[in-house]
């Protein structure tokens, strides 16, 4: 009996003493969870997953993760979520309670990165949301949380200061009626209030509408300055053609998440020629968003978007530079992240309860086949096109 | 005047659309009882089908539609063929078959999914045509809106003819009405079974096409569809060709008007308001006998 238990013994030692040993090349694990099938699929897969990927590919190629001076290869370990919130927290459960990887990255989009955030506090691992926004998150106050994309107040803010800048009096407004739509409507409602442009019309519509050509003819009657979507892709597309279609022309075209994405433009061709959206930046904004472009180009046959896939590449920037720092001690990367100021592809990033505070709201417009940053004035590319031109 | 057509109008629009949609489905659920709940995935199909002969070949869309109808048609048949025939041969009663064609439907939409997934990516796809405004009386409507509305609604008319005055029409009503009796009065079932139920994926394929016209698409763009197309059946009556058209026209002009006049928020409220309303007056649909 005592002979096997010290066998036992002899036999859980030498794995210990192995595993220690092997320690030294194993894989920096990272987990996460994101749509591959289902609605979600369409915005994670063009903004979030492919940067993932490349920046685990580069990493390894120039060696691994800089973990206390010692150079180790990332092993991503990522799961479909199929577009399901419960799926998603499951995941993150498993990911982190079973499967202990070392580090996680965010799901896409704000219901899910809300869906998770009680589990990355209860297991305590840091997570910065590239596709993440609106106030409600933030207000949870959860440490382990940091939103790197600009939140509504700020990008409805510089859109705000961009009309009033241009004289625009008057504006009609619509909104998909999910949590993104009311939170950028409210805050769009504020910014607007301020600046003192009148909104003569204000319109909720459901996700996956498929006609909202009777919307638009009545606004287009009362004839406003300006015309802001606070719209989802498929929305942001079928806006976009009704107007055209009825000729509704207004100074100013606004519409939301989409814009930025090549699609638009390919899809729509030159009629978005003027058309202004949510974006952060494009090849022209600095040498290293240039470098950006042509690598993702390179690597997967597709233009990235210009608003949130950049901020996607800069929160994997961000994880890396804490690393080198704080190791893999999740609360020191905590701290690291939340106390240290970052450079990234869309700037310098310092965060500030858990909110990005260095990348200001921006207004971006399509010009020519680019969509310019034309505000605010020292982050342009472009100056703006304003009136806008008729439908092409 | 012409707020009245424009609105008429981009309700008969949607509206040909889901009467195309259902029409399909009508063929094999309303006449044989297969409930194929993968029929949007086909209409998906149709869609990437076109999408890919525009942007890889340069090929017309209006042009390849008959292409996508005979491609899809033979997918039918082979469908019907590894999944569907054993299901009818084997199921002891309607109500059998009904309930095993709808699991087999939904193995069948995650797979058809799933490879277009594997096959094209989540990315949004699209292409510009015919985008261009076209006007009547004032109103404006982008011509491709109309060329799917036209070939929506002349699909639909060409296949209520077909049933209801040529000699395979009548042959596919008698082998819906019975199976066995109008196999006694020489009715070959084994070919019309599978062609009818190829025909529905062809209408299908052709409503995807015509939609791809019009929205950009994605993998997951169908499921939406079979639900629409469900609730048009049912309002017009299930097997009745002419109750679907009517049924999905009726619907787009609800939404429009309805989405006009309140909100366009509600517009779930007033599709189901509309079945509902017609489940409660009329159970077996509106043009039902």
């Amino acid at each position: 009996m005592i002979k096997r238990a010290s066998g036992w013994l002899c036999a859980a030692l030498a794995a210990v003493a192995a595993a220690s040993a092997f320690a030294q090349d194993t894989p920096v694990r990272i987990g996460y969870a994101i749509a591959r099938t289902g609605p979600w699929s369409a915005g994670a897969q063009l903004t979030q997953e492919p940067n993932y990927v490349m920046w685990a590919e580069r990493v390894n190629a120039a060696g691994g993760l800089n973990v206390k001076g010692k150079k180790r290869k990332v092993e991503l370990i990522g799961f479909d979520d199929r577009s399901e919130a419960e799926t998603v927290v499951r995941t993150y459960e498993k990911l982190m309670g079973s499967d202990k990887v070392d580090l996680i990255l965010p799901p896409w989009g704000t219901g899910a990165n809300f869906a998770v955030m009680p589990v990355i506090q209860k297991y305590g691992y840091p997570m910065i949301a590239p596709t993440a926004t609106g106030r409600k998150l933030l207000a949870m106050k959860n440490p382990y949380f940091f939103a790197i994309l600009q939140q509504p107040d700020l990008m409805m803010n510089a859109l705000a200061e961009f009309f009033k800048a241009r004289n625009v009096k008057t504006a009609a407004v619509i909104h998909v009626d999910e949590l993104f739509g009311l939170e950028q409507a409210s805050a769009l409602e504020a910014a607007f209030k301020e600046k003192g442009i009148q909104i003569i019309e204000k319109k909720s519509y459901p996700l996956g509408v498929k006609d909202l050509k009777s919307v638009l003819n009545d606004i287009k009657a009362k004839n406003p300055d300006a015309f802001v979507a606070l719209s989802y892709p498929p929305d942001t597309f079928l806006v976009t053609a009704q107007a055209r279609e009825i000729a509704f022309n207004p100074k100013a075209f606004y519409a939301s998440v989409g814009t930025a994405f090549p699609i638009y433009r390919d899809k729509l061709g030159p009629t978005v020629e003027g058309v202004m959206g949510l974006g952060t930046l494009n090849p022209k904004t600095s040498a290293a968003a240039k470098a950006y472009f042509d690598a993702h180009i390179a690597r997967h046959k597709k233009e990235p978007d210009r608003w949130a896939s950049a901020h996607a590449w800069a929160a994997l920037q961000v994880m890396e530079q804490a690393v080198a720092k704080a190791w893999l001690d999740r609360k020191a990367l905590r701290d690291a992240i939340a106390s240290s100021e970052f450079d990234t592809v869309i700037g310098k990033v310092r965060f500030r309860n858990g909110e990005n505070v260095s990348t200001p709201g921006v207004v971006s417009q399509w010009q020519s086949g680019e969509f310019e940053v034309v505000w605010p004035p020292d982050r342009a590319t472009a100056p703006a096109m304003h009136p806008k031109p008729s439908w092409r | 005047m012409a707020f009245w057509i424009e609105l008429a109008g981009s309700g008969l629009i949607t509206g040909g659309i889901y009467a195309l949609v259902a029409m399909g489905l009508n063929l094999q659920y309303g006449l044989m009882r297969i409930m194929n709940i993968s029929h949007g995935e086909f209409l998906m199909l149709g869609a990437y089908l076109t999408w890919l002969a525009h942007v890889a070949f340069g090929i017309h869309p209006v042009a390849f539609l008959p292409v996508v109808a005979l491609a899809l048609f033979a997918t039918g048949l082979l469908a019907y063929r590894l999944c569907f025939r054993r299901i009818l041969r084997t199921s002891p009663s309607v109500e059998a078959i009904e309930a095993r064609s709808l699991l087999v439907g939904f193995g069948l939409m995650y797979l058809v999914q799933n490879a277009a997934y594997l096959a094209w990516g989540a990315d949004m796809r699209g292409y510009s045509f015919l985008a261009d405004a076209i006007e009547f009386g004032g109103a404006r409507f982008a011509a491709n809106g109309l060329v799917a509305f036209g070939f929506a609604v002349a699909m639909s008319l060409g296949l209520i003819a077909l049933l209801r005055w040529t000699l395979v029409g009548k042959a596919v009503r008698a082998m819906m009405q019975s199976p066995v009796g109008a196999q006694l009065v020489g009715i070959d079932t084994a070919v019309l079974h599978p062609a009818v139920f190829g025909a529905g994926l062809a209408l299908a394929g052709i409503a995807g096409a015509l939609l791809s016209m019009v929205y950009e698409i994605t993998p997951g763009m169908g499921e939406p569809y079979t639900v629409t197309a469900l609730i048009v059946i049912t309002l017009g009556g299930l097997g009745s060709a002419s109750g679907c058209l009517a049924g999905g026209l009726l619907l787009g002009l609800v939404e429009a008007f309805g989405m006009h006049f309140t909100s366009p928020s509600l517009k779930m409220l007033l599709s189901y308001g509309v079945f509902i309303g017609v489940l409660l007056a009329r159970p077996k649909g509106l043009f039902a006998r």
